[in-house]
């Protein structure tokens, strides 16, 4: 009944600390397809989702910084444990469903240096002033000394505000994807010739085989075009924002995935219930 | 201001239902499968899974329109089964699909984290054919 036979196949050809590739075999493309839209928009993580502004003298609007907040990705390993809002008791956010941060810069006005040009008097406010209630969720930033850019201030100017973050999926707001980037690539040498190349005069001068052609045997000249062939090797590459590792998106992602289905079954069954007559069961 | 609310997407109001069938009235062992919340990611595997099935002579789904967050699934049978019949089938094996990928990725994952282990403590193994780079 099934084509491919046996169940998907999994290698995993490199692990890193916010990315990962791995290739996925011996099942449909739709499934790979699923998997990598679960990943981009369906995982759940932290982001900024309300901000309530007590002073802003910077030269950046408050919907300005509040939208550059929602932006910063929070570390979301520990996302099972928080609530969404909607299924929560509270009414607006409670410890249960959401983590606070604050915020406060005010850049002094030393009157020595105020005159001295060579003294660079700008300070930048960036992902490592906020300060979190909840250690198991704050901004991702390994290298201190790359923080994320919030806001550069003068002196005089100060920024002190109170940021809601809440649990949601990509589905809502992009800010919410624990994804980068996910890729997949089948069928390197186009032998199903699912791709149509713009050329000039010579495909295979003017397009190379991708790295991923070392993995599959060469288009045979003498072979003819089977028309109903499928793909079944798919090259995957996940990056993470760093709020989660890459395998556990994966992981996630497909625990999603087995959720949707699961769940329509159950709801299956109780048509059945319902309406045994109709389907002669 | 009037903007529907994103969450209108994925998120089931009270007393809509998640799954409605309507038998076709003028095909025979035909029907109409309407899923509430969801999209193509499940659509077209469904859609595919049917497919594989001799049974089914014919499975197509779509997205009426971009802001309506429902999509249809029109699905044909022989006459020994029906609709709701085979996507159960569908649905069991794809079950059974996303169960075994799981599987065999953690268990990838082992295999993975333990021969990075060994590069960290400098054992020589051979990893040509499964190279593993690492930073933890
Ligand atoms: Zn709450």
């Amino acid at each position: 009944m099934d084509m491919y036979n046996g169940g998907p196949e999994v290698s995993i050809r490199a692990l890193k600390k916010d990315s990962m590739k791995f290739v996925l075999s011996n099942t449909d493309l739709s499934v790979a397809n699923a998997l990598r839209r679960i990943m981009i928009a369906e995982v759940p993580t932290m982001a900024i989702d309300m901000v309530e502004i007590e002073t802003n003298s910077t030269v950046l609007t408050d919907e300005f910084i509040a939208h550059r907040l929602g932006m910063i990705p929070l570390s979301s390993f520990d996302v099972d444990r928080i609530q969404y809002t909607r299924d929560c008791t509270c009414t607006l956010y409670c410890p249960n469903c959401s983590v606070e941060l604050t915020l406060h810069v005010k850049v002094n006005v030393d009157y020595d240096d105020m005159n001295d040009p060579t003294i660079d008097k700008t300070r930048q406010v960036t992902s490592l002033d906020l300060v979190t209630s909840d250690e198991s969720v704050k901004p991702v930033s390994d290298d201190r000394a790359h923080p994320i850019l919030i806001v550069k201030m003068r002196p005089g100017q100060e920024l002190k505000l109170k940021c809601v973050a809440k649990k949601g999926v990509a589905k809502e707001h992009a800010k919410w994807s624990p994804v980068y980037g996910v890729s997949f690539e089948y069928d390197p040498y186009n032998k199903l010739r699912h791709s149509h190349y713009w050329i000039e005069e010579d495909e295979k001068l003017e397009w190379g085989v991708s790295a991923n052609a070392v993995e599959e045997a060469p288009i045979d000249p003498n072979e003819p075009f089977d028309y109903n062939a499928k793909p079944d090797r798919y090259y995957m590459e996940v990056e993470t924002s760093g709020c989660m590792k890459p395998e556990d998106v994966a992981l996630r992602a497909m625990t999603i995935m087995q959720d949707k289905l699961g769940g329509l079954q159950i709801k299956l069954d109780d048509e059945f219930k319902e309406d045994t007559q109709r389907w002669g069961y | 201001m009037n903007a529907p609310d994103r969450f209108e997407l994925f998120v089931l109001p009270d007393g809509v239902k998640k799954l409605t069938i309507t038998p076709d009235t003028k095909i025979p062992n035909a029907a109409t499968f309407k899923v509430e919340k969801e999209d193509h990611t499940l659509a077209n595997m469904l859609r595919m899974q049917l497919l594989e099935d001799p049974k089914v002579l014919f499975a197509g789904y779509k997205m009426p329109h971009p802001l309506d967050h429902y999509f249809i699934l029109k699905v044909q049978t022989t006459p020994d089964t029906t609709p709701a019949h085979v996507l159960g089938n569908a649905l069991t094996e794809l079950i059974q699909n996303v169960g075994s990928m799981k599987n065999k990725f953690e268990m990838e994952l082992i295999r993975a984290k333990s021969e990075a282990q060994k590069i960290d403590n400098g054992e020589g193994e051979d990893l040509s054919s499964h190279q593993v780079d690492m930073d933890f």
